[in-house]
């Protein structure tokens, strides 16, 4: 029979709780708590579907690995390098869509009306509707980044520090970008192709060594697809600390941080609610 | 007379598809920004990799010949619409049942369906394709290697036909394929030659690759296509012919196997 143990159950008063910002804390810690144990629901396709992702990528590790056997170094690139950036963007690529899975689903939530949901609840309605969700081939990404970092990546406690703050750094530069590119569709309405081309490019960027761009390719890297940013990563702060690099990524990934955030909350003033039906506890 | 009759029928299939493909040529044109952005990727890559060794050559290719050669194999591979979703779908849903009714043969219906669309997307992407390269990469030197084209391509999507038709035909037993899909696409990247020709890898792998059907699907038509061998063709053509036997009797005794083992649910 199914029993309701109303002792696990949060109060809904705010009586006697942690402060403000500790209670949206365990709001998120909950919600992901939740997305896994939905995901484990189906253990033997969420194993696949994880299991998928980390064949995918080794695909591509296998790629680099019959390049790199037969040309050692491409434009100052070695299979090292490569290796780390595979770690970095597979990484970051990752951690956003296992822990801010609903961020590529924003363009379709605007347009079909199904914002409604998030704000009628006493909760940041961004970070809302991106915790919702969980990618479970994602997880496969997260996976098997720690696994290229534990084969070829710098163990010692200031490269685990390095590779933290890169994967950091390519976490956030995915979601706010992601975030901005689906924020069109408070204004044009349905934007669902525009919005999966642009991140699919930043994708596709992110995973190739940037020393074999030119011109202008070079700089739609570093300024419209900031792919740049994270793809120099494995040279620019895990092989040697270059401080205008380092510090023109932290600006960036500032940048699109609030960019996003405003972005998102000024097309909110223009959201016209769908007549959808729906709950959510 | 009557054999001729009974094969009718098939090319109205491959008609009708070829219609239904032209509805969506404008979808066609946006799928086709991906293969334009891989080849822009792969450009560059090659180049910087030109420019490094500082030789003209490469494992017998020049610069020009491999992007000719990931022109081919791109468009080829993303001219191939997914046969494992969509006989799971059938399966999953009981269509089937409406598949086997008809006096159609199951597999040979699939075929036409798949080849018709196939072609039709292969020649968009090769347009749009051939398109950049002749902007960017100068006019290819493909002497006879173009007229033999069309011919290697119908063999390496008949080989891929097959072989994606063994995997869809498990959704008898297992009803989810996709899995084995993905991780065959994969081997068709690698070992297949998509990414690059055989010619760039380690010897032990290229022998294991040259024993393997998955060469027949994109590499043999890009590699006949962009290093034109006369010599070479007739083992090229007889490589696909042999794979498309040998697969094909594996797909007779599979479906026929798998006839009797399916349970169909609703329908």
């Amino acid at each position: 029979m199914l029993m309701v143990d109303s002792r696990k159950l949060t109060p809904i008063s705010e009586f006697e709780q942690p402060g403000k910002f500790r209670r949206l804390l365990r709001f998120v810690w909950q919600c992901w708590k939740l997305n896994l144990a939905g995901a484990m629901e189906f253990r033997m396709s969420f194993f696949l579907t994880a299991g998928m992702m980390i064949i995918n990528n080794v695909v591509w590790i296998v790629f680099w690995g019959l390049y790199f056997g037969r040309f050692p170094v491409l434009n100052g690139w070695e299979l090292q390098d490569v290796m780390m950036l595979w770690a970095v963007a597979a990484g970051g690529f990752g951690v956003m869509a296992t822990f801010f899975g609903n961020a590529m689903r924003i363009s379709n939530l605007i347009a079909t009306g199904q914002l409604d949901i998030y704000l009628t609840q006493p909760k940041p309605v961004l970070l809302h509707v991106l915790i919702s969700r969980m990618s479970v081939s994602a997880i496969g990404d997260v996976l098997f980044a720690l696994l290229i970092y534990v084969t070829f990546g710098d163990k010692s406690m200031i490269g685990f520090l390095k590779f933290g703050l890169a994967l950091l750094l390519s976490t956030l530069i995915f979601l706010f970008f992601t975030v901005i590119v689906n924020c069109p569709a408070f204004w044009l309405g349905s934007s669902d192709g525009l919005s999966f081309q642009l991140y699919n490019g930043l994708l596709t960027f992110t995973t190739y060594p940037t020393s074999i761009f030119r011109g202008l390719g070079k700089i739609v890297l570093f300024t419209v697809l900031p792919a740049g940013f994270i793809s120099y990563l494995p040279i620019g702060l895990l092989r040697q600390v270059d401080i205008p690099f380092i510090s023109g990524a932290i600006a960036v990934t500032g940048l699109l941080c609030l960019g996003g955030m405003y972005l998102f909350y000024t097309g909110l003033r223009r959201y016209a609610s769908g007549n959808m039906m729906g709950l959510r506890r | 007379m009557n054999n001729w009759r009974k094969s009718v029928k098939y090319v109205f299939i491959g008609k009708i598809t070829l219609r239904n493909q032209l509805a969506y040529v404008a979808d066609f044109l946006i799928r086709s920004l991906f293969l334009l952005l891989i080849l822009y990727i792969f450009l560059q890559l090659w180049q910087a990799t030109f420019h490094g060794e500082g030789t003209e050559s490469i494992g017998g290719f020049s610069f020009k010949q491999i992007m000719w050669y990931l022109v081919i194999t791109e468009s080829m591979i993303l001219a191939c619409p997914s046969l494992c979703t969509r006989v799971e779908e059938e399966v999953k849903s009981g269509d089937i049942v409406f598949k086997f009714v008809r006096p159609v043969s199951f597999v040979a219906f699939h075929y036409v369906e798949y080849m018709s669309e196939a072609a039709m997307r292969f020649l968009v992407n090769a347009a749009i394709g051939g398109l950049l390269g002749l902007l960017i990469i100068g006019p290819p030197d493909f002497g006879y290697g173009l007229l033999w084209l069309p011919v290697v391509a119908l063999c390496g999507f008949t080989v891929n036909f097959m072989l994606n038709m063994v995997l869809a035909l498990s959704s008898f037993w297992v009803e989810e394929t996709r899995g084995l899909e993905f991780v065959y696409n994969k081997f068709l990247f690698t070992i297949g030659g998509m990414l690059m020709p055989l010619e760039l890898f380690p010897d032990v792998l290229q022998q294991v690759g040259r024993w393997l059907p998955f060469q027949a699907i994109v590499y043999i038509p890009a590699k006949t296509t962009v290093t034109f061998d006369a010599v070479q063709l007739p083992r090229m053509i007889c490589t696909q012919l042999i794979w498309v036997v040998i697969i094909g009797i594996i797909v007779s005794l599979v479906y026929r196997k798998g006839v009797k083992k399916l349970n169909v649910n609703g329908g």
